[in-house]
């Protein structure tokens, strides 16, 4: 059923279809209608699950962790300041290696203070041990939400996926809502392997010697290396049941370009429209979406920019004293290339800063002509 | 510290199911906590070291049984002291620091009263090494020697004068303010103890003091109720009357005709026991005393008591002479005082104001300006300063009125159990200067006898505690509050008998006195260190007096000693 709604409203509906029983969470703009609305049908009756109305992120994820344990599928909601607070109990949750799903609104961190869309909130979470899925729309965030379960509760990881402010979570698109059966059939009920007993109690988190600390990483490290290929599954799995895929990434007329460029998020529903315009024009330009950012999809990354002799990576956060995010851990995937592409760094959109098609071919053109390396981010200074 | 690995998990998840009892923490502190009770200042200041924080402790959880066996551990006399003695408990309080005293006398009495129809099995020490006392004179001081001594496992023989037991508890004080119900029930319980009494039988005349000597050690309380002259002209007229020997005939059930007005002379207990009895026969009462009110030994709350049913106070004024008139009536000649430089016991001496005199029309005037002991049947060696000395020979001790201490019921029930730990000590042949000194509950002079009973068998005694100074108790954890006065029986129906005038506490009204106590220097199973310990590794049991501490896991943080309210839990450091 096709409905016309907002990113955060997307969000909500998926949770409900994947009939999660607990959900904690606290509010903050512009997370806070998927809050909202969930809240609602808890009200209605039409939510089977308990909303928890913790008093912090902090403890909304805690909730979390701890009911997870008990064996029942979990989902939160939040953005930046709410993200930052929330930061300790992420370590948590990934130690504790459990499958919650969190949707994140990326917003810009204070100070100074604002609303508006920028990737550092959850660019900064980026050690903390969760899968992290960027999303373009809101139909992506509706289905990202499904398949996050699907692969959260395969590797034992929490996944966190993030949708931008105002961008996605407030522009009304039309979505394609599954049919609850649909879900039900591609999304089985939960059931770990591993689950609190209480006829066998337990001490979590206990103190361990540095050498099984070691262990612990090790496996994890381990299981977000498999949780690429299991992605890369569920989305076929998804694309069989519901006939729209995403893939890890997105090669966009990549085949005979010159020059890539490399979006995440919403920026790269625009720079479709510029690269389409370019083509006409008869610039060899592609574009490669990236989807998944931890784990990092190094080898479908190298397979689909082979051979490319100039990459452009456009950035909505900035790592102060380094760079664009996304364009180091392309740098760092692309390293042991033969061809060694030049690989260029944009920082646009910052702030919540517009990144219009007529920036996106400002950013190519300017590739297009260049052939000294540069190691400096460029910033694209929005007016 | 073990993370086992669970196969179902595939060692996943960071959970142990071992324990993390196996890190012992406790070996990371250096200092450990410990409970040490300590002597309230109440019970430093009763004369017979009663542990009122423990019977209070007991009170407030409704065990009214158990506080009573408390309090019989130091005194036979709750339900007499609970309602006579003057309570120095109540003016040491620590609470008075903080909002008002806790009301320990009103308590001591609800205890006593709400367990009147309990009767206390007592259980004697084993007699095998007993020997044979002998006891003159049944009042506080002689039946409390007897009570402690035959509890002791000692025979015990009581010679008393008079035809009933009790002295000046019985002959003395009236029934307004102790009936003779409370005070029989008292001695009846003492004597449920294997004590023999005999009554009717005056040492010096029926029996004489050297016969006596058969016994293996003697207790001298003979009390003192002759009354002291005023030594002035008109004396010997019959309408000038004596306090103690008007108490007598009141308390013997005598009728007693007296005139329409009364002065009474004196400013102790007795004068204003004989002035508030000279009002309920009907007369009016002006007690003229020397000094001020500020000056008067009597009980604070008698002085009032005596004010508010009318009596009429005159300061200053001391009779030099009584003359009878035509009209049937007395004439007193009071010469006009002053105070001035402080004498030896501290207080200011009154000095005649040259010249200045009042006189006084009255029907009969009673002289209550102390007692003296009768000393004529005692051997001259035993006495000293017209009193009798505490341990004038090995084994002659002595107590009550008739020794040189203060004359009220609670220290002569006091220096009753101090003989009998002095005899006992005796006995068993060890030195009881150095007994005394480790059972003292603080240092005015009270000792304990529960203490004096752990130690008795090993002859071995801890040093005495320590008294809780109010700067100790961590006053947070109360709300303040005040104290409830007792109901008193409607005044006009008082006066026109000796029924009691205080009605004592209601269970409600017990409840909330007793909630009120600092409990200073005694657990009370309050659970803050419970709550307060962040280690979790304190356990409480009041029903087994059980209090204990996982030293294996107690990292000797010091929250509890902080968060005890009452200065129970002290922090040691250990090697």
């Amino acid at each position: 059923m096709k409905d016309f709604m907002t990113g955060n409203h997307a969000v909500a509906h998926a949770v409900k279809l994947c009939r999660t029983p607990l959900i904690a969470a606290y509010p903050i703009t512009p997370q806070t209608a998927i809050y909202e609305k969930l809240s609602e049908w808890e009200a209605s009756g039409k939510l089977k699950g308990i909303m928890m109305r913790t008093e912090s992120e902090h403890s909304a994820m805690a909730s979390c962790i701890a009911a997870s344990l008990t064996g029942v599928r979990t989902f939160t909601a939040t953005s930046s300041q709410g993200l930052a607070l929330m930061h300790e109990m992420l370590h948590f949750a990934a130690g504790c290696r459990v499958p919650v799903v969190m949707a994140n609104v990326n917003r810009l961190l204070a100070a100074p203070w604002g609303f508006w869309a920028d990737q550092l909130d959850s660019l900064s979470q980026r050690d903390t041990g969760w899968i992290q899925f960027y999303c373009e729309n809101g139909q992506e965030s509706l289905d990202t939400v499904i398949q996050a379960y699907k692969i959260a509760e395969q590797v034992y990881l929490p996944v966190m996926l993030s949708l931008e402010a105002f961008f996605v979570s407030h522009f009304m698109e039309v979505v394609d809502l599954p049919e609850q059966e649909q879900v039900d059939q591609f999304l089985p009920p939960m059931d770990l392997p591993h689950k609190f007993n209480i006829d066998k109690p337990g001490f979590l988190v206990p103190v361990v010697p540095s050498e099984l600390y070691q262990k612990y990483k090790y496996m994890a490290q381990g299981s977000m290396d498999s949780a690429k290929e299991i992605a890369v599954r569920v989305g076929h799995e998804f694309k069989e049941g519901f006939g729209r895929g995403y893939g890890i990434i997105e090669p966009i007329m990549l085949e005979d370009a010159e020059v890539a460029l490399v979006t995440a998020g919403s920026i790269t529903s625009t720079a479709r429209v510029a690269i389409k315009e370019l083509r006409a024009q008869g610039k060899k330009l592609g574009l490669l979406k990236l989807r998944l950012f931890r784990p990092f999809p190094v080898e479908a990354v190298q397979v689909a920019l082979r051979g490319k002799k100039k990459i452009a990576v456009i950035d909505r956060n900035i790592s102060l004293g380094g760079g664009g995010i996304f364009c180091q851990e392309l740098r760092a995937a692309l390293v042991h290339s033969s061809e060694h592409p030049l690989i260029y760094s944009f920082i646009a959109g910052i702030g919540g800063t517009d990144v219009t098609s007529e920036v996106i071919k400002k950013i190519a053109l300017d590739v297009l002509k260049r052939d000294d390396p540069v190691d400096k981010p460029v910033w694209i200074m929005g007016e | 510290m073990t993370a086992e690995s669970d196969s179902s998990s595939e060692f996943v998840i960071p959970i142990s199911y071992g324990s993390s009892e196996i890190t012992q923490t406790g070996k990371w502190g250096f200092q450990k906590p410990d409970t040490v009770f300590k002597t309230a200042p109440c019970q430093e200041a009763c004369p017979t070291g009663i542990n009122i924080a423990q019977f209070l402790y007991l009170a407030n959880e409704g065990m009214y049984g158990e506080a009573l066996l408390a309090i019989l551990k130091e005194s036979p006399f709750p339900g007499v002291c609970g309602r006579v003695c003057f309570h120095p408990c109540e003016l040491n309080c620590n609470r008075t620091q903080y909002d008002e005293s806790v009301s320990i006398h009103a308590m001591e009495r609800y205890v006593s009263d709400a367990t009147s129809n309990q009767t206390i099995k007592f259980v004697p020490l084993p007699s095998g090494e007993s020997r044979r006392v002998a006891i003159i004179g049944a009042g506080p001081a002689g039946l409390s020697c007897a009570y402690f001594l035959s509890l002791l496992g000692h025979r015990v023989s009581v010679f008393e004068a008079r035809k009933e037991p009790g002295g000046v508890m019985r002959w003395g004080i009236p029934g307004y303010r102790l009936p003779k119900s409370i005070l029989k029930r008292e001695i009846r319980r003492i004597l449920s103890l294997p004590i023999e009494l005999r009554t009717g039988i005056e040492v010096g005349k029926a029996v004489s003091f050297y016969e006596l000597g058969a016994f293996d050690a003697v207790f001298v309380s003979p009390g003192a109720q002759i009354g002291v002259p005023i030594s002035i002209p008109g004396e010997k007229l019959d309408q000038v009357w004596k306090g103690r020997e008007f108490l007598d005939r009141i308390n013997s059930k005598v009728k007693v005709k007296l005139g329409k007005e009364t002065i009474v002379i004196g400013g102790g207990n007795t004068a204003m026991d004989v002035a508030r009895s000279a009002l309920r026969l009907g007369s009016r009462v002006t007690v003229a005393y020397r000094r001020t009110r500020n000056e008067m030994p009597a009980i604070q709350d008698e002085i009032e008591e005596a004010e508010v049913e009318g009596i009429q106070l005159k300061y200053l004024i001391q009779p030099v002479k009584v003359n009878f008139l035509k009209t049937k009536r007395l004439a007193v000649k009071f010469q006009c005082m002053k105070l001035s430089s402080l004498d030896q016991g501290g207080r200011p001496k009154a000095i005649p104001i040259k010249g200045k005199f009042i006189t006084l029309e009255t029907d009969h005037l009673i002289a209550a300006v102390g007692e003296q002991v009768d000393l004529s049947w005692l051997p001259l060696e035993l006495t000293k300063n017209g009193l009798i000395e505490k341990n004038p020979s090995p084994k002659i001790f002595a107590g009550g009125d008739a020794v040189d201490q203060a004359r009220t019921i609670v220290t002569a029930i006091g220096g009753g159990k101090r003989a009998a730990i002095s005899i006992d000590s005796f006995f068993r042949g060890h030195d009881d200067h150095a007994v005394l000194s480790k059972i003292r509950t603080g240092d005015k002079g009270s000792l304990s006898m529960e203490t004096y009973l752990r130690g008795r068998e090993k002859e071995d005694w801890p040093e005495a505690r320590e008294v809780v100074p109010y700067e100790e108790i961590n006053t947070l954890f109360f709300e303040p509050s005040r104290r409830i006065r007792m109901r008193k029986r409607n005044r006009d129906k008082v006066l026109k008998g000796f029924s009691e005038v205080n009605l004592g506490y209601n269970a409600k009204e017990a409840k909330f006195s007793a909630s009120r106590c600092f409990s200073c220097g005694t657990c009370n199973y309050c659970y803050n260190c419970y709550y307060f310990c962040p280690e979790g590794v304190i356990s409480l049991d009041p029903a087994q007096w059980r209090k204990e501490v996982d030293f294996d896991h107690c990292k000797g943080c010091g929250t509890c000693a902080k968060a005890c309210p009452r200065s129970v839990v002290e922090m040691r450091e250990y090697p």
